[in-house]
């Protein structure tokens, strides 16, 4: 929201100034040598490498990781973040749960259309009136909460049927959420750089007149984004509804804040314009990693709390590092 | 008079008499909504929200966002609860310190590295977050003081408790330092063009830190006091708040562009909000109704303070015009009509 970010210069102002590639090539060095050292951190780390700890952190990696493939093209699309994708989840895992009598299939995509109609509501919003993008998703938060609270009357929604136990089974060894998982970065990835959508979304993040100027339709761009954000917390929660085979609105508490931060972790830009699904799954990954370690090494579990947040806070100053011109 | 009482420096206040006047409408003369105890109960909501709303609101003011009120609440809320046994004053001073500490220093982060607020702020939940975790283990702390807590919600002249008047006093202190001192005229300055303020010789990057700071210690205040009055402080995050503190700044009339609002309005529209909460609850209205109307408005208010709203109002008449007008040009021309 800081509209004037250009440097001024001064006649006090005696720091050196390194030039934008140097800048670049730091940044670069302080991220390669990041990684390497937590790599190097986790495979020194008795029982990193079990079946049993992988398996955990696929399973801790797919659930976060699905919001934050979506809240990607929030960020992307230059409208920061949503503070409401984590009771879209809950309200699209019971929405899973009670519509399970149509069939998998059926209660899948009934609930992937939930998730898609409450988040495109939402970006039409900022789309179309230039809404400002936090407020609409606390309006959001409010709105859906009070709704589903009214439905339910804050009650366990049990399943419907059984045959959701299709999603927490095992394929080929892996857990299907991370293969699910792992689908859906695919499917974000080739959408964003394979489509002139993904384009026209890194371009309206980058520079939402220019990208108008040029004819991009950047209230339906944003629209789309949204749309994206909301099918992806939708599919999270129906794996979570089918791990823990019943659900309540605190299913997706506290996954927004986890998804922004992996999706800040991977490196794409607050500022929007800049970044990619690939990135969020480095992101996701890494702070699940750090987590796991943590755990493995004996440290407090609250701590994980407080390191995600450092891990955060540092990955948005180094990232000015690297931008300032 | 009608366009001064719904200009934006009287809207707050209209409309909290407009959401009294509903009220007193629906109550019907039974006494439920306007009876002392509901205005206490007003007033105790008051406590809690307004002082979150006057940081998140002052904040906005200057054009940025503080996302960290959330957790700075529970944070001060433990840190009181942890240090304040023996002395409670000692406790409301640590709380308070640690708010104000923490703020200052994302003023600085923001500032120095020209960062987005959001962004920081954000960092600076969830760290905080993850500090509260850390003091309290992860659990429920009780704080035995019971006598303070029962002091602090004592009702004062059956209106006020010393709670409350503590959180009025802020919004006293905040609109005093506002409308009569340069700091205030910095701080509109600073929200409505930095740039411009920047170069009439106004110190931005000082204002920003000291509202960050003023925004931490607000939280702080109002968590510290809530912890206090409960007798108990938890680490779950207080992002319950976010959402009402968000809706009570806008609807008391500060801008998310930056540069309008001023305490009091923000105080008028932290009254609507817990007005309406006691008020339908005191009707007989279940808790998820207020979720909805609060979200409603804060929803309406998004549209109608988004910057597009006017151009998308012309726009959709000069096409339905122009639509209307190339139908009627192309009639006669159609081969189908003739």
């Amino acid at each position: 929201m800081t509209a004037d970010a250009a440097p001024r210069p001064t006649l006090g102002d005696r720091r050196p100034r390194l030039s934008g590639a140097a800048r670049r090539r730091v940044a670069l060095f302080i991220r390669v040598f990041a990684l390497g050292a937590l790599a190097a951190w986790s495979l020194a780390t008795p029982g990193f490498l079990s079946p049993l700890s992988i398996i955990s952190l696929l399973n801790a990696v797919s659930f976060i990781g699905c919001v934050a493939v979506g809240m990607t093209f929030i960020t992307l699309t230059g409208n920061i973040m949503s503070l409401c994708l984590g009771v879209t989840l809950s309200a699209a895992a019971l929405v899973f749960l009670s519509s399970l009598a149509l069939g998998i299939i059926g209660a899948l995509a009934v609930a992937l259309l939930f998730g898609i109609a409450v988040t495109a509501a939402q970006g039409a919003l900022v789309g179309y009136f230039r809404a400002n993008p936090i407020l609409v998703s606390i309006a959001a938060l409010a709105l859906i909460t009070g709704i589903s609270e009214l439905v339910t009357g804050g009650q366990r929604i049990y399943p419907a049927a059984a045959g959701f136990e299709l999603f927490r089974g095992r394929l080929g060894g892996l857990p299907v959420p991370a293969l699910i998982f792992f689908a859906a970065v695919a499917i974000g990835e080739i959408v964003l750089q394979g489509t002139r959508f993904g384009r026209a979304m890194r371009m309206v993040g980058s520079n939402w007149r220019a990208a108008e100027l040029v004819g991009i339709r950047t209230e339906r761009v944003v629209a789309g984004a949204y749309a994206l954000a909301g099918a992806f917390a939708g599919l999270s929660g129906v794996l979570l509804a089918a791990r823990y085979g019943s659900g309540d609105m605190e299913l997706g508490a506290g996954y927004d804040y986890s998804a922004i931060a992996a999706v800040l972790v991977g490196g794409t830009a607050i500022q929007g314009g800049q970044g990619s699904v690939l990135r969020t799954m480095i992101g996701v990954t890494v702070i699940a990693a750090v987590q796991v370690v943590l755990l493995l090494r004996g440290f407090d579990e609250q701590l994980q709390y407080l390191v995600t947040g450092l891990i955060v806070l540092g990955v948005i100053m180094l990232h000015t590092i690297g931008e300032r011109e | 008079m009608i366009a001064a009482a719904i200009g934006p420096r009287w809207r707050p206040f209209t409309i909290l008499a407009g959401a009294v006047a509903v009220l007193a409408l629906m109550d019907r003369g039974t006494g439920y909504f306007f009876s002392l105890a509901t205005l206490f109960s007003v007033l105790q909501l008051f406590a809690t929200l307004g002082p979150v709303a006057l940081g998140l609101g002052l904040s906005m003011l200057v054009r940025e966002f503080d996302l960290s009120v959330a957790s700075m609440m529970s944070l001060a809320g433990c840190i009181a609860v942890l240090t304040g046994v023996g002395s409670p004053a000692l406790g409301l001073l640590c709380g308070v310190a640690a708010g104000l500490g923490a703020g200052a220093i994302q003023g600085v982060i923001m500032t120095r590295l020209r960062l987005n607020s959001v962004g920081v702020t954000l960092g600076g939940l969830l760290t905080l977050q993850g500090i509260t975790y850390v003091l309290t283990a992860n659990q429920t702390i009780a704080y035995p003081n019971l006598p303070v807590a029962l002091a602090l919600n004592r009702p004062i002249l059956h209106l006020l408790s010393v709670r409350s008047a503590a959180a009025l006093a802020v919004f006293v202190l905040a609109a005093l330092v506002m409308a009569w001192t340069r700091i205030g005229r910095d701080v509109v300055a600073t929200g409505s063009d930095r740039r411009a303020s920047r170069v009439a010789g106004v110190k931005t990057d000082r204002v920003i830190i000291g509202v960050f700071a003023a925004s931490g210690a607000c939280a702080a205040l109002a968590g510290v006091l809530l912890s206090y009055s409960l007798g108990a402080a938890s680490p779950v995050a207080l992002s319950d708040v976010l959402a009402p503190a968000a809706a009570a700044a806008i609807v008391g009339g500060v801008s998310v562009v930056g540069g309008r609002g001023h305490p009091l309005g923000i105080a008028a529209g932290v009254l609507t909000l817990c007005i309406l909460r006691s008020g339908l609850s005191a009707i007989g209205v279940t808790p998820p109704v207020h979720e909805i109307v609060t979200g409603a408005i804060l929803a309406a208010i998004a549209v109608l303070d988004g910057p597009d709203l006017a151009r998308r109002l012309v726009t959709w008449r000069l096409d339905r015009a122009e639509r209307r007008a190339t139908a009627a040009a192309a009639r006669p021309l159609s081969p189908k009509a003739r």
